[in-house]
Order: structure tokens, then C-alpha cells, then sequence
């Protein structure tokens, strides 16, 4: 009788998977979904997470591909070359370093809470992670490859022909598969531990300066860096130094916006504590040479936020209050999340 | 009732074979050749580097003089339209076969071979200026031959950061200082799970041409020449366009012109609006 309860299961899955187009729909039962309870505050996982659930072997495999230089040309970078957990998933260069010392247009984005996200890249040019993962490996700045070229190095490895059929069932290795499982890696990252989390969950208290900071905080910045992201997802342009490289024109060479030029994501300010330098080109080497920055007063733009037009181009900012902002966002730094 | 089989397919077979040939000896297919001669104004362009002597140098309707070094676009979706209005894709679905990257450095691009072209009278040609979007996806698996070919080195007719094909590539330089000018177009258009939040600019554009005289397919097969004339660039129709360098948002001679707002001019310069212009700088010359 046993049996024949396995036999149906079987059946079943079969018939799944040969009637639907969806990669998905195939489950492995000894392969489970990887439970990611939404932390207290954020948002929920965006739609495209939902089709892409990450799984035990899925997510595997997606850091296996992740960890694997052979992704670039010459076999010499990763994707974590430049997204080091030590950093937050991101690394120390002002502009992101491909293959063969090339540089790239922007700074590397930190790879954390995307599950929670719903946009990508500083000027949200890809709305669903699994169409992020091939902008790299064919950029002639980043990894300069191909994905058939991709697969013809990994096709003959072993390790991926068992996670392949662990994750869809079979060992075929396509471009999607790679995507997704990426994406499903990605997913994984979520960072919520701080102690600004541990505050609010009332494990640990502020001390006098961090408190202050929080205040100030408050006041100056959370309009724009709210919520437990810190960041409202939007696009601005805030007068940070222009990045002169003639590619470059922030969120409006995506939309063809006028009034989106030179905006940027207003970056989470999780773990910001390891990712120096700052700006979307890293225009500073710390925190507060960029508080500095706002205070003194940021270039005027006919689309400069309004938040800064509106208190003559800058926040300003005492010593004092700078020095306890930079304590507060050292509260946000998740030790947990870079050394896992 | 094996017998039975076998004379139906023999028959099937024969029936088949009659009905494709005719009684004529002209073919029921042939070739259309499209020419394409890249101009300014009526003059085949030459290009060359900033101290080239022989580079063709034009005239903008806003006295910029300007000239190139390199020329490249991207023509798909290849339609003939025969004289009783039907209709005739050419692999409008496949990249591989029905779509090619026009490059005024390379002679042998410039012509463009439609095979197999059902035999009649054709009036109008239709084509794409770029990628229609849904096939605007860098697809290496579907179109590796396309891919590769635009993405050769010689070639960069990709836009990585987009996923998606070049358009129109154009490096050149203007005024008397020989300021640096690089026109890049494609399409940014970005689609979100279940098609919703659709992001971006189509650079893509639909081109009809009617023929002055009609095109016989038969036992000729005939060559339609296409001037695509880049005085109108910066000329155009939609937009008269000055050029002006720097990282303004106004400024356009970059490819800071991915701003799509500037980059969009010269789209419809080039490829027309898509509705009281479709035809941008493209004009027959002659069909033969």
C-alpha cells in the first residue's frame, strides 16, 4: 500500500512537470523550500521571489555559480569577487574592477534584503533579480563572457549535474536555471540582526550618542531612508559629484526621464558601516565625508530633490549631530550577516 | 491494407509535387536583394578619423558641420508587400535569418539577400529600424548567430546594461574642434513579473516604403536599393538637433543621450515617429 502511495506521488509529479512550462512546478520532495520569515517590519517578498521560491538545493546551487569564476572570461573573477560578504556583499573600490583590472561605470552594490526589494542596480534598471545575473557575466567591464559559454565550462562539473537534477529534475544546465538560482541564493541574504534591530525588539538599549543619532536621524534623513529597509526605493537626485563618464545619467538612461537624471536608489543604510566608499561612483571615503558634504551644500540640479532645494541645497548638519548620526548607522551594521 | 497505405502516400506524394510546380519555367521563389547606400543628403558617406581628408563631412540644418567614423544599425522584421496587399514576412521571428547589422565599414553588409521569396509583384517593403522588443532580449540560446555577430568586437551592437541589441551605433566628430560625437540608440523597456511595471523607452521603429516601380519576383530577382540619408540625423523631420557636449542633462553629443529623452530625437530622426512619419531617413532609390 505503501508503495503504491509512492508510485502516485511519482504519477503526480510526472504529470506536473510534463504538463506545465514552468520550470518550478517541479519539486523534489527531499529538496525543501527554505523557510525566510519576514523580519519584523519589512515589506513582503516581492512577486517575482514568490515564482522563484529558494530551496534547499536551489539556493546551493546558486552560490555554487556565485562562488565560480569560471562565470568570467579568463576564469579570474566571481560574481563574490566584487560582492564579498565581508563587505555586505559589496567591496572598497569606488567603481566596481572586472576582469582584467577593467573599470566599471558605478560602485558595487551591496547584495542584501533584495527578497524585499523592487527594483535592482542604482538606477533600478531590472525589476526582477533573475534578469540581473546576465548583465555581468556579458559586460565587457565586468566578466566579458557569454552564458553558452558559461555553460560549456561548468557542463562537464559533477558537482553542478547533481544540484541541477537535485533543484529541476534533470541535469540540464540552461540559462534560466542559472538565473533563478542565482536569484534564489540571493534571496537568501537577508539581514535583520543589528542591534538597531535588537533595540527594537527591547534585547538592547542605545547608548547616550547613538540615541542622540537616532534623533537626528529622525529629523534629517529617515524621509527619505524609512522603513526597515532605510531606504523608500525611490529614485533622486541629491546633488552627490557627477560621475563624468558619458554613459552615465542615473535613472533617466532607463526611463528617458528628464526629470530622473542623475537620480539614483537611495541606498539602504544597512551594514553601511562595510561598504566605504559612498556614492554611486564612491565620490567618498566615509561616512563623514559625506555628512560633511550635505552640509556644506550639494550641487544645484534643475531636478534636485526637493528635500534639498528646499533647505538651500543642503541639510545642515553641527559636528555634534554628524558625530552621533555616524554611531546610529554603526547600530545598523548585522555582524551575523557578514561572517555567516 | 498495407497496400492501401502505400498508395495513398504515393499518391499524396505526386499530388504534392504537382501542385508546386508550374507550367512555366519561371521559379516559384526567388531572391530580393536589399541595397542599403548610407548618404548624407544624396552622397554615398565616406568615413574616416578626426584628421581623415577624405572623411565625408555634412552640414546640420543648425550650421554644425559633422562627420563619422563609424556607422552601424540594425535592420529586422523584414516585411514585402505584395500587389494585391498580402502580406510576406521574412523570418520576422528569427534573428538568426531575418535580421542583419549594417555596417558602412563593411562592404558586404551593405547588401542584405532575402531568400526564397514567393514569385508576384510586390508594391511596398516594410522593415524594422532595431529590435522589435519581444525579441529585444540578448537571447544567445534562441539567435546564437545574431548574437554573435552583433556582439563580435569589431561589431558592439549590444547594450549590456539594457540586455538588449544596439539600434543605431554612431561615432563621428563635429565642429571645427573636432569635438567627439557618439550617438547610441536601443530600447530600455524593462518588464516586471507578470508584464506589470513596464519601465522604459522602445527605440524600436517601423519603416513602410512604397516602390516606386514593383518589385517582380520570378525567374528575376530583383534589388531594391534603400538610401537611408543621415543628414537627418541631426535634420531631420521630427527634430532639428544641435549638438552640445558635456554631462548636462540637456547636453547630447555623448551617449549620456541614453537620458532616452535626447536619445529619442534621434530616434525619430532616423526611424520616424511611428505615426505621421514612418519612414525617417530611409527612401527608395530604385528598384531593379
Amino acid at each position: 500500500m505503501i508503495k503504491i502511495k509512492k508510485l502516485s506521488i511519482l504519477v503526480l509529479v510526472l504529470f506536473l512537470a510534463a504538463c506545465s512550462e514552468d520550470e518550478n512546478v517541479y519539486m523534489d520532495l527531499d529538496n525543501p523550500e527554505i523557510e525566510l520569515p519576514i523580519p519584523s517590519g519589512f515589506l513582503a517578498w516581492n512577486s517575482a521571489a514568490l515564482k522563484n521560491r529558494p530551496t534547499k538545493y536551489g539556493a546551493e546551487l546558486g552560490e555554487k555559480l556565485f562562488t565560480d569564476k569560471r562565470l568570467s572570461k579568463d576564469n579570474s573573477i566571481s560574481c563574490a569577487s566584487c560582492h564579498i560578504q565581508a563587505s555586505a556583499f559589496a567591496d572598497h573600490n569606488p567603481k566596481a574592477v572586472g576582469i582584467e583590472g577593467r573599470i566599471g561605470l558605478r560602485n558595487t552594490p551591496p547584495i542584501q534584503n533584495l527578497l524585499f526589494m523592487k527594483s535592482y542596480n542604482w538606477d533600478g534598471s531590472k525589476l526582477q533579480l533573475e534578469n540581473q545575473p546576465i548583465v555581468p557575466i556579458i559586460t565587457h567591464e565586468e566578466m566579458n563572457s557569454s552564458i553558452l559559454e558559461v555553460i560549456e565550462k561548468i557542463s562537464s562539473d559533477i558537482g553542478y549535474k547533481v544540484l541541477f537534477k537535485k533543484v529541476f529534475g534533470d541535469e540540464t544546465i540552461t540559462p534560466e536555471r542559472i538565473y533563478k538560482s542565482i536569484a534564489q541564493y540571493e534571496y537568501t541574504l537577508i539581514s535583520a540582526d543589528s542591534k538597531y534591530d535588537r533595540v527594537k525588539q527591547d534585547k538592547e538599549k542605545f547608548t547616550i550618542l547613538e540615541s542622540y543619532g537616532y534623533e537626528v536621524f529622525t529629523q534629517k534623513c529617515i524621509s527619505c531612508h524609512s522603513g526597515a529597509l532605510f531606504t523608500d526605493q525611490s529614485f533622486r537626485n541629491i546633488g552627490f559629484p557627477v560621475n563624468i563618464d558619458t554613459n552615465e545619467a542615473g535613472r533617466a538612461r532607463v526611463t528617458g526621464n528628464l526629470a530622473d537624471y542623475m537620480s539614483f536608489r537611495v541606498p539602504s543604510l544597512r551594514n553601511i558601516e562595510y561598504t566605504a566608499p559612498y556614492g554611486s561612483f564612491g565620490q567618498f571615503a566615509s561616512l563623514k565625508e559625506l555628512l560633511d558634504y550635505m552640509n556644506n551644500g550639494v550641487l544645484e540640479a534643475e531636478n534636485l530633490d526637493s528635500f534639498f532645494k528646499d533647505n538651500g541645497n543642503r541639510i545642515p548638519l553641527s559636528e555634534a549631530e554628524k558625530e552621533a548620526l555616524v554611531a546610529f548607522m554603526l547600530t545598523l551594521s548585522d555582524k551575523n550577516f557578514i561572517s555567516r | 491494407m498495407k497496400n492501401f497505405k502505400k498508395y495513398l502516400l504515393v499518391s499524396v506524394a505526386s499530388l504534392a509535387l504537382v501542385s508546386c510546380s508550374s507550367d512555366d519555367s519561371s521559379p516559384a521563389a526567388n531572391n530580393v536583394i536589399l541595397e542599403f547606400n548610407n548618404t548624407f543628403k544624396d552622397k554615398t558617406i565616406v568615413l574616416g578619423d578626426a584628421t581623415s581628408a577624405s572623411a565625408s563631412v555634412n552640414t546640420s540644418a543648425e550650421g554644425q558641420v559633422h562627420q563619422f567614423s563609424e556607422l552601424k544599425y540594425v535592420i529586422s522584421n523584414i516585411r514585402l508587400i505584395k500587389n494585391d496587399g498580402r502580406e510576406i514576412p521574412y523570418n520576422v521571428n528569427d534573428l538568426d535569418h531575418g535580421a542583419t547589422v549594417i555596417d558602412q565599414a563593411k562592404e558586404s553588409t551593405l547588401s542584405y539577400v532575402l531568400n526564397n521569396i514567393p514569385a508576384g509583384e510586390y508594391k511596398q517593403i516594410k522593415f524594422g529600424l532595431g529590435v522589435r522588443s519581444d525579441l529585444n532580449t540578448l537571447n544567445q540560446v534562441k539567435f546564437p548567430v545574431f548574437y554573435a555577430n552583433a556582439g563580435a568586437n569589431d561589431t558592439e551592437m549590444m547594450w549590456e546594461w539594457g540586455t538588449g541589441y544596439r539600434f543605431t551605433k554612431i561615432e563621428g566628430f563635429y565642429e571645427a574642434d573636432k569635438k567627439q560625437m557618439s550617438i547610441h540608440s536601443g530600447s530600455t523597456v524593462e518588464n516586471g513579473e507578470d508584464g506589470k511595471e513596464t519601465q522604459g523607452v522602445d527605440a524600436y521603429r517601423d519603416i513602410t516604403l512604397d516602390l516606386p516601380n514593383n518589385a517582380v519576383v520570378g525567374s528575376s530577382s530583383p534589388r531594391i536599393v534603400i538610401k537611408a540619408d543621415f543628414d537627418q540625423l541631426l535634420s531631420g523631420k521630427s527634430n532639428t538637433i544641435k549638438l552640445s557636449t558635456g554631462t548636462g542633462m540637456n547636453d547630447n553629443a555623448t551617449p549620456n543621450i541614453h537620458t532616452a529623452l535626447q536619445m529619442v530625437k534621434f530616434v525619430d530622426n532616423l526611424g520616424g515617429n511611428g505615426t505621421s512619419d514612418v519612414s525617417g531617413m530611409f527612401s527608395i532609390l530604385s528598384v531593379k
